[in-house]
């Protein structure tokens, strides 16, 4: 279960996993897990206080991230504030929702089910910000898109619009 | 009596009626389907025969970027050069099957074989029916792009699994003056456009070569690539394929920069593609979840001791289904 709720934070549940998780909800225990996990999210997001307990998953997320969230790094990437902001806004949509909709423990009107996935999905959609693709893979895809040979030179377009990423020496 | 008597014929019109319109119905729906293949072979063609510079602003989500394109077609050769025009210097240039990239601040040139595979001229009849079988293929009238006189064609998708595709090609020689995906939602994902363009133009060689005649010697040269691929059975199932979308290719690759080859599986619907890559899956790959650079998703997901990464010009909800339905056969 508590997979489940740390995967529903992440947008990573289907329709019907979706369905069941907010079912399950209703449990004290897995409102505990809910209530915790979004403790720890609000330390992610730098709204929060200590990072006491945070269970290894996130600890690793956050690890791995910190560029993404710090205001120092965003110097060095300033097409992503916008991006950025955008992610913060739907998360808090997500989280307002779907805590709202687990909170009343009652039983949950349909249009907030609804509401609470499509906040859930659009939170998916934007959770990182556009960062650099693998070159690699995009490269070995590119190779047989059909895409590429549509747009001719303006394929290059999203190699290069990724590239100001670069690490300096 | 009468009733029997006049019902069978009644019936036999109604049948003949159903299997005239049937025809013509399906006569139109491929008439329809082969305009489609028709207009996207032109397109590409155009894209890669004709001497063309211009501007283009590239957008996509918030931001702009504009962008310098020359292309020369020098007896068969290619010949293509893409200047930033703002934020950081970036050049792109490919003469035949190299690119070169120039980061000039970061003092880095990449370069790279690439081969592109244009799989206009050979689609396949099911990839063509699969066209208009799974988009409304639509002409919409004309407009003027870049003081240019252009058709607008739509493919607008059937379910929620791809995006909508608007382009604007050149009435009279068909190269793409601009291009657009739009989501479920109808909001623009990504965008280019030429702001002003000059079609056939005498283009000299100096124009398409890089700015940089030698790589500085302060430069680092990075050597990369999709690395070659043998094509075979990899031993990968993947479950969730989105209706229309069939196999072009499966085999194994070595990439350059991976210590281990990678199994690569590419589904097409004539329009887009989606890979799938697997590797083994090692401490310092970090980057699981969801990516997006405009109309590119990639999800990537751990499946026991290998790594999962789909990629493609699809919504972020295709590429994750995808992902977490490839399982060994």
């Amino acid at each position: 279960m508590n997979e489940n709720i740390s995967r529903l934070m992440d947008g990573e549940l289907d329709d019907a996993e979706l369905d069941r998780c907010l079912a399950e909800l209703k449990s004290a225990d897995a409102m505990q897990a809910w209530v915790s996990y979004h403790v720890i999210g609000d330390h992610l997001r730098g709204t929060g206080g200590g990072a006491r307990g945070v269970p290894a998953r996130f600890a690793a997320a956050l690890a791995a991230e910190p560029t993404v969230l710090a205001p120092h790094a965003r110097a060095h990437r300033p097409a992503q504030p916008a991006t950025f902001a955008w992610a913060v806004a739907a998360t808090i949509a997500a989280v307002t929702v779907v805590g709202w909709t687990a909170f009343s423990m009652v039983d949950v009107p349909p249009n907030a089910v609804a509401k609470a996935r499509e906040a859930a999905t659009v939170r998916a959609a934007q959770v990182k910000p556009p960062a650099e693709l693998p070159a690699d893979y995009l490269m070995a895809h590119q190779e047989y898109s059909p895409a590429t040979a549509i747009h001719g030179g303006g394929t290059y377009l999203r190699a290069v619009a990724t590239a100001g990423a670069e690490p300096r020496p | 009596m009468m009733h029997q008597g006049s019902a069978v014929p009644r019936a036999v019109l109604r049948a003949a009626i159903g299997v005239v319109l049937l025809a013509a119905v399906l006569g139109a729906s491929r008439a329809r389907a082969q305009d489609a293949a028709t207009w996207l072979t032109e397109v590409t063609q155009a894209a890669r025969l004709l001497n063309y510079s211009g501007t283009i602003v590239f957008r996509q989500g918030n931001r702009v970027e504009t962008f310098r394109l020359t292309h020369l077609n020098d007896n068969g050769q290619e010949w293509e050069k893409l200047v930033s025009l703002d934020g950081p210097a970036r050049e792109i240039v490919r003469s035949g099957n190299e690119v070169r990239q120039y980061l000039p601040e970061a003092k880095v040139v990449r370069i790279e074989p690439r081969t592109i595979r244009n799989v206009f001229p050979s689609l396949s009849a099911e990839q063509i029916g699969n066209l208009t079988q799974f988009y409304n293929f639509r002409r919409i009238g004309g407009e003027r792009i870049a003081g240019q006189t252009v058709d607008i064609v739509v493919f607008e998708p059937k379910d929620g699994l791809r995006y909508a595709h608007k382009f604007w090609s050149h009435t009279s020689t068909g190269l793409l003056l601009k291009a657009r995906l739009l989501n479920e939602k109808g909001e623009i994902i990504e965008e280019f456009a030429f702001s002003d363009v000059s079609l056939n133009p005498k283009i000299d060689k100096e124009s398409v070569k890089p700015s940089w005649a030698t790589v500085p010697p302060d430069w680092q040269v990075k050597r990369g690539g999709p690395g070659e691929v043998v094509q075979n059975d990899t031993g990968w199932n993947v479950g969730k394929v989105p209706p229309g979308f069939t196999k072009i290719m499966e085999g194994i690759r070595k990439l350059p920069g991976k210590p281990n080859p990678v199994a690569h599986i590419v589904y097409s619907d004539g329009l887009v593609a989606i890979s799938i890559f697997i590797e083994p899956f090692t401490v310092t790959q970090t980057q699981i979840g969801l990516t997006q650079a405009g109309g590119l998703a990639q999800y990537t997901t751990r499946s026991d001791a290998f790594l999962v990464t789909v990629l493609g010009e699809v919504p972020p909800a295709t590429v994750r289904q995808i992902a977490q339905s490839v399982a060994r056969r």
